[in-house]
């Protein structure tokens, strides 16, 4: 596990009691693709999960009849952030297909919404994380999928046998 | 609130500088880059207690108040989880995960700010 290499007691006494799902992937032999670049990836997409989640779940709870189309946008959104990121951090073939799935729906999602909202705001009277392609976020719901797509790329199951 | 969104906007501006900086110049992280996300999160300690005296003396907040809170402690979590993640993998990238940590919390006290004073859209 050559991550922990430079780490002192400490770093292991943490990593030993820590979270389940991050733990998993930092200890997936190496061949994951939560290393590297990946690791900043997957934290910026738990961020997205998590506030994406807690919007919709806001939302939801407390005016859901004001926009339903664009709330319940907003909880899928929510939904295929927390996909990606679980998927993301996992290791194996078929995480990698989860989250291929995952990021190519986001950025899909963030498209078409982008395109709707622009093109006809009426439909979309409420802010979702996916309108005018991630403006309010600083776009930066746009450009994750692409960079996710790329790393995804470079990281295929094949390419990483030779490790 | 404003001399401390002011403090924190800051030191999370400096803290994420100088964690993207030793992530270019490819440094693991470091005392200077994980002292900074600690810095952070002394600030947002400091903010809790300021926000929990400002409450009980009669400055409440003007919007939703749990959503105030929701976001502060959530805030709270961000810096301790990427120290945490920082300490698994000692690698530059880490270094920018570190510096995630200070824009996510700049984000969220700017949210934190509006939500207070009333003016939160969502």
């Amino acid at each position: 596990m050559s991550s922990r290499r430079n780490g002192g007691s400490p770093a292991e006494r943490v990593g030993a009691s820590g979270a389940p799902g991050a733990s998993d992937a930092a200890g997936a032999g190496g061949t994951s693709r939560a290393r590297g670049p990946g690791r900043l990836l997957i934290a910026v997409y738990g961020v997205f999960a998590l506030a994406a989640t807690a919007r919709a779940g806001f939302q939801i709870a407390t005016k859901f009849s004001e926009a339903p189309l664009a709330y319940l946008l907003s909880a899928v959104a929510a939904v295929v952030y927390i996909v990606a990121t679980v998927s993301l951090a996992r290791a194996g073939t078929r995480a990698y297909a989860v989250s291929v799935v995952a990021v190519t729906t986001e950025l899909v999602g963030v498209v078409s919404v982008g395109l709707l909202s622009v093109l006809d705001p009426q439909a979309f009277p409420s802010e979702t994380v996916w309108s005018a392609f991630g403006r309010g976020y600083g776009f930066v719901p746009l450009v994750l999928p692409i960079l996710g797509l790329v790393w995804l790329r470079r990281n295929r199951p094949e390419q990483r046998r030779r490790k | 609130m404003d001399p401390f969104f002011l403090v924190g906007s800051l030191v999370c501006a400096v803290s994420a500088v100088l964690c993207v900086g030793a992530a270019l110049v490819r440094q693991p992280p470091n005392d200077i880059t994980i002292l900074s996300v600690a810095a952070v999160e002394l600030f947002l300690l400091a903010y809790t207690v300021a926000a929990g005296i400002r409450q009980l003396t009669g400055e409440p907040v003007l919007g939703e108040a749990w959503e105030f809170w929701g976001y502060l402690l959530t805030a709270l979590l961000v810096p301790v989880g990427t120290f945490w993640w920082s300490i698994l993998e000692r690698t530059r990238w880490s270094n920018f995960v570190l510096a995630a940590a200070g824009l996510t919390v700049f984000v969220m006290l700017f949210r934190m700010e509006q939500i207070w004073d009333g003016v939160a859209g969502l």
